[in-house]
């Protein structure tokens, strides 16, 4: 069930992948982020749009493969700094939203699968330590979530569950 | 956990695989009246992706159950079949003409719980029996989800500790029906004590 437009081109962004987009007729898909987070980023001006698909919070000496740059939430948040203003974004525009951190099996080990919770916490921290806030939010709970971020000056970022409808962020 | 101990992990692991899908294969066949073949499981270092092609691509809603296992090591098992083929599942099991069960409601999620219970304690046993472990399956959770959601869930929590060790496997029916996907993965701190007993 997509919610974009026919003549729209998805481009799915994986776990640990990144992606950047200026083309209004682009969205970047990130597919049933469970304790995954979505961290999205817009600027109005350049039309430019970003998002990041963090499995987990920290690094912890491991570094990311090229191509899961996003990987960890402490590497994610400069690579996607840098990706988009590199695309043109004007660093002072940003708007970021984030989506995902739940807790799908939460019920069957509550000592287990607090990662949702803390991808969540370092997403916002790091966010906050590159001098950034979250203007919006749609995380925790237990259902897996589908983030879909439009290119242009737009900028649209919808949020979907397994069961509800597409809705704004 | 080294790449020498994982790839070892991965011999040992494929015996109980194949132990565990024939005691499945007998359960469920058994249990439905009609033959289910589970594929010989693969058995290697994980990723996502793949997993959830299995049924059907990342975003598909899943009926399925989830274990966790406690005692001598832990581990995580979980069975996801994509929603239509959960429900001819739950008409199988209960012997109702296919297409009675339409919808996910509380009868169709208690019998896919018990489904899991039969599906997830052959491989468990066979593990333990490989091994010599007591091992302890929780009750099943039933989950309903986008499969990605949960399939990486369960790959972010192992990953914490290090590589992801699974055995996946796919079910078909008697037309050669993709039916759904098997998930077992111990978890990485546990395997040095494996290959341990094993050896």
């Amino acid at each position: 069930m997509n919610s974009w437009p026919s003549d729209f081109r998805p481009v799915t962004v994986g776990i640990g992948q990144l992606a950047v987009t200026a083309d209004p007729k682009v969205v970047l898909v990130a597919h049933g982020l469970g304790s995954c987070v979505g961290l999205s980023v817009h600027d109005d001006v350049s039309g430019v749009a970003g998002l990041v698909h963090v499995l987990l919070p920290e690094s912890e000496g491991r570094v990311p493969g090229e191509k899961e740059p996003a990987r960890f939430g402490d590497c994610a948040i400069p690579a996607l700094l840098n990706a988009v203003t590199k695309a043109g974004a004007d660093r002072r525009k940003l708007v970021f939203k984030i989506a995902g951190g739940a807790a799908v099996l939460g019920s069957a080990n509550n000592s287990r699968f607090k990662i949702g919770e803390r991808n969540v916490e370092a997403v916002k921290r790091y966010l906050k330590e590159a001098g950034f806030r979250c203007a919006a939010e749609e995380v925790g709970g237990t259902s897996g979530r589908t983030m879909e971020v439009y290119g242009g000056p737009a900028g649209k970022v919808l949020v979907r569950t397994a069961t509800s409808e597409a809705k704004e962020l | 956990m080294t790449v020498e101990a994982a790839e070892q992990a991965l011999g040992i692991l494929d015996r109980v695989a194949i132990e565990g899908a024939a005691r499945a294969e007998r359960s469920l066949t058994e249990l439905m009246g009609q033959e289910i073949r589970i594929h010989a499981p693969q058995v290697r270092i994980g990723t996502e992706l793949d997993a959830c092609e299995a049924v059907g691509g990342p975003d598909t809603l899943v009926l399925g159950s989830y274990l966790s296992v406690a005692g001598d090591v832990t581990a995580h098992v979980m069975l996801l079949f994509p929603v239509p083929k959960a429900l001819e599942i739950v008409d199988l099991m209960s012997g109702q003409d296919l297409g009675t069960a339409t919808e996910v409601d509380d009868y169709a999620r208690s019998a896919i719980g018990e489904l899991g219970n039969i599906v997830g304690s052959a491989f468990i046993n066979a593990l333990a029996d490989a091994a010599k472990l007591i091992l302890h399956p929780s009750p099943p959770l039933v989950v309903h989800d986008m499969a990605n959601a949960l399939v990486t869930s369960v790959y972010a929590e192992i990953l914490q500790q290090g590589s992801v060790v699974m055995i996946d496997t796919v079910f078909e029916d008697g037309n050669g029906n993709i039916a759904g996907l098997l998930v077992v993965a111990p978890d990485p701190e546990c395997m040095p004590q494996i290959l341990e007993i094993v050896q």
